[in-house]
């Protein structure tokens, strides 16, 4: 058999002929993915430093750049059929960074109907959706970025906000009003149970920002301010005196045996950090697969992954972000070491091999779905050498 | 802290297969690392799977404490916690848990799901927790710069090295570090290498008497 070679597939490109050397994508990269041809000033993408933030694709006045998530059509595609779904003229837009249930957004913005669309970070979403958006009988748009400092693309939640500020201004001369777009702000911190701690001092040693504090005699206090969101105290605490905004242990717990009731067996349950892999606005998951997305593989506790096996859940694999991918100051690698533990603990009842951690990132899409159907191949095999 | 590891699941659920309804207690107490309501949940998830290859179904009730060698606190908060119904428990605590409350309860058995190892500190960079102390009863730290040789050298010498300090580590584990090359570079930052001049005679091993007791 000859060796096939073929290129693995990147999520944006750059096409180089069309380049007008503009530089805004230079400038505005938060990760200096983005070089200058030496002669022509023309962009070259460095794809092994990309983040998939989807900046450059929305701020590019030549439409050059082409991205294979979120992009013009799929996002306008999305709109028009959920338009239809949710029979709404108010859509939300919100960052997966910082965006609470849709309950929390009912809140933020006092509606009560309205079509929603999450996506990770609202800087890539170029101008052209709003306005068409607007054009297909949308009334209302609500936008919901993250607080500046915690952007986890750094540039994208305040590049969004100047965005949108141009674009009330040009919405209220075609007549549209001055609030036809509402932009808030939100982040989601951590929840303190101060009766729950044990003044164990993990939060202290594994917070990236030093933002849990343990006073003797007494309990942990956190400095929201330095609190970034990432839920590893949350996942390391061993008393439950922890948990984060919108990934509380109760939630995440139901949710896994909501979705292991949905499946189909063999089930295989992902636990996403939700910066490693992206969602598609179209497909659905197979009957033998669900996700859960967290903030980061930060969150992924050890608990939850008993939990889906006691559900009867047969496989679960963690889809985690490189260490220099790592969105939050490196806080997703640090749950590595309890996973392995958990592992080595379910080896001792049969279930070791049906736990697998990897790393992945938005850049290459086919990487992870080769390496999804691989483990669920692999789980099948066992089911089948179980049943047989 | 008391640091203990964790019994093989197999072991403990040879202790707990002839019953149905058990108590798990964590341990909130000094244990290292910690063995609370976290590990207690853990556990009883993992006890239920593996039960399951036995054919074997419980029914746990979990919950933690807040020291288990303290006897008047655990009698009180295990008073909610067993009632008729429990038939065992389970204890996530070093060897102190299980003996508080087997004088608690003595017509119920009580099942140690860890093994206690020593008395240590954890190195949080290394992912390890290392030996610190032999609870000896007669601290030589003053003499030796803060570093215990009787719980950090292999053969607890006070009058170290041995022949067998190689670059800093110990010959029985290249992985540990000598605690006589410890002591010696800590003494010399100190400028207190003299010290070590003065030979220190055979320890009393009879610091305490075992088993200790003693009035505080």
């Amino acid at each position: 058999m000859s060796e096939q070679i073929t290129e693995e597939i990147v999520a944006v490109k750059v096409s180089e002929e069309s380049c007008s050397a503009c530089e805004v994508c230079y400038s505005i990269c938060p990760y200096e993915a983005i070089k200058r041809d030496a002669e022509t000033g023309k962009a070259i993408l460095e794809i092994e430093k990309c983040q998939v933030c989807g900046l450059c694709y929305s701020a590019c006045p030549s439409k050059v750049i082409d991205t294979i998530y979120y992009d013009l059509d799929s996002l306008t595609g999305y709109l028009e059929r959920a338009k239809q779904k949710y029979d709404s003229d108010t859509l939300v837009i919100m960052c997966k960074g910082c965006a609470p249930d849709l309950a929390g957004i009912e809140r933020q913005f006092g509606v009560k109907k309205f079509i929603p669309l999450s996506v990770p970070c609202v800087g890539r979403i170029p101008v052209e959706v709003f306005l068409k958006a607007i054009t297909m009988g949308i009334k209302k748009i609500n936008v919901l970025a993250c607080d500046e400092d915690y952007c986890r693309y750094q540039r994208g939640s305040p590049i969004e906000g100047r965005r949108i500020a141009a674009l009330n201004i040009l919405m209220e001369q075609l007549g549209y009003g001055t609030e036809a777009i509402t932009l808030k702000r939100n982040s989601l911190k951590v929840q303190v149970k101060e009766d729950l701690c044990i003044a164990c001092g993990n939060c202290v040693y594994y917070c990236p920002w030093d933002a849990p504090k343990l006073v003797s005699p007494g309990n942990v206090k956190v400095d929201m301010d330095a609190c970034h969101g990432c839920g590893l105290c949350v996942s390391m605490c061993p008393a439950f005196a922890l948990d984060l905004d919108n990934w509380e242990k109760d939630r995440i717990s139901m949710l896994i045996s909501q979705l292991a009731a949905e499946m189909a067996p063999p089930k295989v349950l992902v636990f996403c950090c939700q910066w490693a892999v992206f969602p598609s606005l179209e497909d659905e998951p197979d009957e033998h697969t669900r996700f859960i997305y967290l903030p980061c593989a930060a969150r992924v506790d050890t608990v939850h992954i008993v939990e889906a096996f006691h559900t009867g859940v047969d496989g679960v694999l963690i889809a985690a972000c490189a260490e220099d991918d790592c969105k939050l100051e490196g806080a997703g690698g640090k749950t590595q070491r309890p996973v392995a533990a958990l592992q080595k603990r379910l080896g001792e009842i049969g279930l070791g091999e049906q736990l697998h951690i990897l790393t992945v990132a938005p850049r290459y899409p086919e990487a992870f779905e080769r390496e999804l159907l691989q483990f669920s191949q692999k789980i099948a095999g066992i089911q089948k050498g179980e049943s047989a | 802290m008391i640091v203990t590891t964790q019994k093989p699941l197999d072991e403990i659920l040879d202790f707990i297969s002839p019953y149905k309804n058990i108590l798990i207690v964590g341990c909130d107490g000094c244990t290292q690392p910690p063995r609370g309501i976290r590990e207690a949940e853990t556990l009883s998830q993992l006890l239920d799977l593996g039960g399951k290859l036995r054919n074997k179904e419980f029914n746990f009730k979990v919950n933690t404490l807040v020291k288990q060698c303290d006897s008047h606190l655990t009698a009180v908060a295990l008073k909610d916690m067993i009632d008729d119904d429990v038939e065992a428990v389970l204890s996530l605590a070093c060897g102190l848990g299980p003996q508080t409350i087997a004088i608690l309860y003595p017509e119920l058995p009580v099942f140690p799901a860890q093994n206690t190892v020593f008395i240590g500190a954890e190195e949080r960079e290394a992912g390890t927790i290392e030996e610190r102390c032999a609870a000896c009863g007669d601290c030589v730290l003053g003499l030796t710069g803060g570093i215990c040789p009787v719980s950090r050298c292999a053969k607890s010498l006070l009058n170290g090295p041995c022949g067998g300090s190689q670059n800093g580590k110990c010959e029985i584990d290249p992985e540990k570090d000598c605690a006589w090359a410890l002591i010696i570079e800590r003494l010399e930052k100190l400028g207190r290498l003299q010290d070590l001049e003065a030979i220190q005679p055979p320890k009393d091993h009879q610091a305490v008497a075992r088993p200790g007791k003693i009035m505080p």
